[in-house]
């Protein structure tokens, strides 16, 4: 919201005093930080930032009010000559509890336009005049003293007027020129003919005042905050009225706003008074707030007099009575957020300052918590994989249906993880993959040159459920490009899919994943990360002896069928040596050329054995025996 | 005897040592060996032709050339074979003409992501003062994402236009913030809370809202959420945790700000600025002059949130806060656009992410 200098040192002359940084860093200590400081129509305005629980600070007086009882310097009396109230001119009916009061005027125009001041202040608040006094007036006001005002055209109103729901299907043009469908829960304004107003959001375009308006009819009422909210969001209208209203505005100010624009009507436009005259009655405030001593001193941190407290709210307008150990207080008319005793404590230390709250370590009451494991597994196996040279991605969590189509299991459907509202169709379907996600990031790098691709995340991914999309945390991760070839020991190569199996199954996958293309020499998989082994719960395993005594090593070459499994010779050959000693038994080289019998290969086997005691050269000669003997019983040949 | 050979052969012959080392492989060596020595087409097959077609006196000499000229280059082939055939078994045979004034191989690394480098720093930061992690899903209900946390019914944050929801379950949406872990976890750990004496963690994780995409939007974007729960807690122990955890984070000189603000779980509710860990707080365009950032929103418990998990109020009290993990990183980096960090660039995540 915009504050004018001069307008708000007209409310808190004591505020002249101050130079804009000086202001600005009051107005953040009390909970209004400006955003940004402008030069308009040569005064200055601060854009001030208000929160959703202070309506009461939404204008000049409001703001004032915040610097007066911080100073601790008095505001301007805000005094119009109260009018004399007599019999309503035009009969006002108040049909429904959300508005209990209406205070009006009936005025004849006389000559005469809105002065250059109040038109300079409104374009210097952004809001520009439209050159007529009451319209202009009521707009002064509200910036001013916050509280939203109307007049409607006298003469183009028929009858008694009313404020009561809308019936359906009731129909209004606002002042913006758009017809608006009421609903039941809308409140108007209306005549005999109908809706001339939605209650504290706009007017109507068939009663709005012109050039050719003789006479005028004021609104200054005060409507329920829920309401107006309702109907404002109902259809998409946010004024700066619905926006007062909305917060709560100050039922109090609402004879006194329509004093004030009478007042200015008579003086800007040469207005009589015909008539003034107020509808219903202020509604009851809410009850008083008991704060306790112990509960003000807790909050605070620190012991504090209740007389000090009591001297702080006084300076908020609050109605404060000691009791023994607590304050009864009643907060004033327009601070509708004042509800509970940590409200008011706020405001105590609002006024001290937050500066003065000391710094304390709270005492531990309790031994602290371990980390979750899983949080560690998830947490370790990033490190470990950002070790390895992968990157860590961070994607949407929503894909398309075609990019999540593309790699969710088919029995995970989309319907139960699309969103209702989502950005765009690009981002409707909460993902049941990491890898449409991982390969669109390896294109855009590829895209960008890179010469190898290594990606992972480690993120959610959702498995449709009849009680909603059930989350579980996964591994995905991408590899393709060129290995190697940078510098002058590592030669070149392409990525391949045993690569991503290797790392896999080095993260303790139980079995090779399914390693799926993901394009032209890029590869992924993903698994869910329970699938890997939570670090173990020991610290350090149990140990395990280990023979000192020398490994022997032995190779052998095998002719074996192309599509020979590997993991059959493997297992058969293990099988037929003794088990405690086999330390290891590995393929380490593979040979295809077509000097080789047609549809063979040779595949050279290491055998690693270690024992408690030197093992003699007989004894390995008599296990490689039996080791070619399995092998043979699979179609395997020994390679001259 | 060179005078006997033509010229393209000479060539060949001087540039031969030369395609020899450049051979980076077997298959490249099988070339130049079909090239050279090969049976059809090659230079020692045109050499055959030459001395077939000799005259008589020159065949000797020439035969010698020739047979010098093949023996040469079959050897040269054999030496580069072993030679590659030694690199491809990694038997080192590179590493053994290593040049110490060569730079040294570089091991590959890659590199957390900043986001995530910057919450487990977070989490590190608050252990030692006996906070642990709690997490929860991104998936949520209306009530732990609003009503347990004393947001109003008609709340604006509530509508379709700020929030997402899943079409096929209406009471479900994208958590807007990282409270509802709050929400969930003093629901869980009420029953408990003496013998525990109350409880403190930290909710790192995802949060989704309906934002359009730009340089300082996004509709998913990162919050860690701070919370202890014990017996008199007031503002004083807000302030001196928040002091204690900036101060690791930024350094000992660090200096915090509590402004009063509003959040509907928190009463009292404050903004904290941290003093410019950019400029020393001498003023700079991050802090744009002021000396400090705006760091995180924080406050009290408020007691319905206490009240909705089933704890006293009158027994209870705690504090929360609620940070922005992109806005941190975005701060400290001085990265120009949040979009960089979802575009997850190798480069981007090898400078910014990197490893601890």
């Amino acid at each position: 919201m915009w504050i004018e200098r001069k307008a708000l040192a007209a409310e808190i002359p004591a505020a002249a005093a101050l130079d804009t940084r000086q202001l600005c860093e009051l107005l953040a200590a009390l909970g209004f930080p400006v955003d940004g400081v402008a030069s308009r129509e040569g005064s200055e305005v601060l854009d001030v930032d208000i929160t959703a629980n202070r309506g009461d600070a939404m204008s000049h007086r409001g703001m004032a009010r915040e610097v007066a009882a911080k100073l601790q310097q008095p505001l301007a009396p805000l005094a119009p000559a109260p009018l004399a109230e007599g019999a309503p001119k035009v009969e006002v009916r108040l049909e429904s509890p959300a508005c209990p009061l209406y205070a009006t005027a009936l005025l004849s125009l006389g000559a005469g336009g809105t002065p250059p001041e109040p038109q300079a202040l409104l374009r210097a608040l952004e809001s520009s005049p439209k050159g007529l006094p009451a319209v202009d007036a009521s707009n002064e006001l509200l910036h001013r003293y916050g509280h939203p005002t109307h007049a409607f055209d006298a003469d183009r109103i028929q009858g008694a007027v009313t404020v009561r729901w809308a019936k359906g299907g009731e129909t209004l043009v606002t002042l913006d020129g758009v017809t608006r469908t009421l609903a039941p829960q809308d409140l108007v304004i209306a005549d005999q003919a109908g809706p001339i107003a939605l209650a504290g959001v706009m007017g109507g375009d068939g009663t709005k005042v012109t050039e050719a308006t003789r006479r005028v009819l004021l609104e200054s009422a005060w409507f329920d905050p829920k309401t107006v909210r309702a109907t404002a969001r109902r259809h998409s209208l946010h004024t700066d009225a619905s926006h007062r209203f909305g917060r709560g505005a100050d039922p109090a100010m609402a004879t006194v706003a329509r004093d004030l624009l009478v007042e200015r009507l008579q003086a800007w436009a040469g207005a009589t008074l015909e008539g003034a005259w107020t509808a219903g009655s202020l509604p009851a405030p809410a009850g008083s707030v008991i704060l306790p001593e112990a509960l003000l001193s807790r909050v605070a941190g620190e012991p504090l007099q209740l007389d000090e407290a009591a001297e702080a709210l006084r300076r908020l307008g609050c109605r404060v009575e000691a009791r023994p150990e607590a304050l009864t207080v009643q907060p004033p008319s327009w601070r509708h957020d004042l509800t509970i005793p940590e409200d008011l404590a706020e405001e105590v230390l609002r006024l001290r300052g937050y500066e003065v709250i000391q710094s304390v370590l709270p005492p531990l009451e309790g031994p602290p918590q371990p980390l979750a494991a899983g949080y560690l597994q998830r947490q370790a196996l990033a490190r470990r994989l950002a070790h390895l040279g992968f990157h860590q991605t961070v994607t949407y969590g929503f894909i398309s249906p075609e990019a999540d189509a593309a790699f969710a299991a088919p029995t995970n459907g989309p319907e139960g993880r699309t969103l209702v509202n989502p950005l765009g169709q690009e981002y409707s379907v909460m993902r049941g993959t990491l890898l449409s996600s991982l390969r669109a990031v390896a294109e855009q790098n590829l895209r960008q040159g890179a010469r190898e691709i290594r990606l992972f995340e480690v993120a959610p991914t959702y498995t449709s459920g009849p009680g909603g999309p059930v989350e579980c945390f996964t591994l995905g991760l991408a590899w393709g490009g060129t290995l190697g070839g940078e510098d002058y020991l590592s030669p070149a190569r392409r990525v391949q899919e045993a690569d991503l199996s290797g790392i896999a199954l080095d993260l303790g996958l139980a079995s090779p994943p399914e390693v799926r293309s993901l394009g032209e020499g890029l590869f992924g998989f993903e698994l869910p990360v329970s699938a890997l082994p939570l670090a173990g719960a020991r610290i350090i395993p149990a140990f395990r002896p280990f023979s000192r005594f020398p490994a022997v090593e032995r190779d052998l070459s095998l002719l074996v069928e192309l599509g020979q499994s590997y993991e059959a010779l493997a297992s058969a050959m293990r099988a037929a040596l003794p088990q405690d000693l086999l330390q290891d038994l590995r393929c380490v080289d593979v040979f295809r050329h077509k000097s080789l019998p047609a549809g063979s290969q040779a595949w050279l086997m290491r055998l690693r054995f270690q024992a408690d005691r030197t093992l003699v050269g007989s004894e390995v000669d008599g296990w490689m025996a039996s080791a070619l003997a399995a092998a043979e019983s699979l179609g395997a040949k020994l390679r001259a | 005897m060179d005078h006997l050979l033509p010229a393209e052969i000479l060539e060949a012959d001087r540039a031969f040592a030369g395609a020899l080392a450049a051979c980076g492989d077997l298959d490249a060596l099988l070339r130049l060996k079909g090239a050279y020595v090969g049976r059809e087409g090659s230079h020692a097959a045109r050499l055959m032709e030459l001395l077939k077609a000799a005259p008589k006196e020159q065949k000797r000499d020439l035969g010698a050339a020739i047979n010098g000229l093949k023996q040469q280059w079959e050897e040269g082939l054999k030496a580069r074979q072993t030679e590659l055939e030694a690199a491809k078994k990694n038997l080192n045979a590179l590493a053994a003409n290593w040049d110490p004034a060569l730079p040294p191989p570089a091991p590959a690394h890659g590199a957390l992501h900043p986001l995530n480098r910057l919450m487990d720093r977070l989490v590190e930061v608050f252990r030692p003062l006996g906070f642990h992690v709690e997490e929860g899903p991104e998936v949520e209900t209306e009530a732990h994402n609003f009503d347990g946390l004393n947001i109003p019914e008609d709340h604006p944050a509530k509508a379709s236009s700020d929030t997402f929801y899943l079409a096929a379950h209406p009471e479900l949406l994208l958590r807007t913030h990282t409270s509802p872990v709050q929400v969930r976890t003093l629901l869980r750990v009420a029953p408990s809370l003496e013998q525990h004496g109350g409880i403190r963690f930290l909710a790192p994780g995802r949060v989704y809202r309906k934002d359009e995409i730009d340089p300082t939007h996004s509709p998913m974007f990162h919050q860690v959420e701070g919370m202890l729960v014990g017996h008199g807690i007031g503002m004083q122990h807000l302030k001196g945790t928040l002091e204690y955890a900036l101060r690791a984070l930024f350094g000992p000189h660090t200096e915090i700000r509590l402004r009063p603000s509003y959040f509907p779980f928190v009463e009292p509710g404050c903004e904290v600025d941290v003093s410019c860990p950019l400029c020393d707080a001498r003023g700079c365009r991050v802090c744009k002059g002021s000396g400090w950032v705006e760091i995180l929103g924080a406050g009290l418990l408020h007691p319905n949130v206490l009240r909705y998990a089933g704890i006293d109020p009158a027994e209870w009290s705690g504090w929360a806060f609620g940070m922005g993990v992109e806005r941190m990183a975005m701060m400290l980096s001085q990265t120009p656009d949040l979009r960089l960090f979802f575009e997850n660039d190798q480069r981007f995540l090898k400078a910014m992410g990197g490893l601890d």
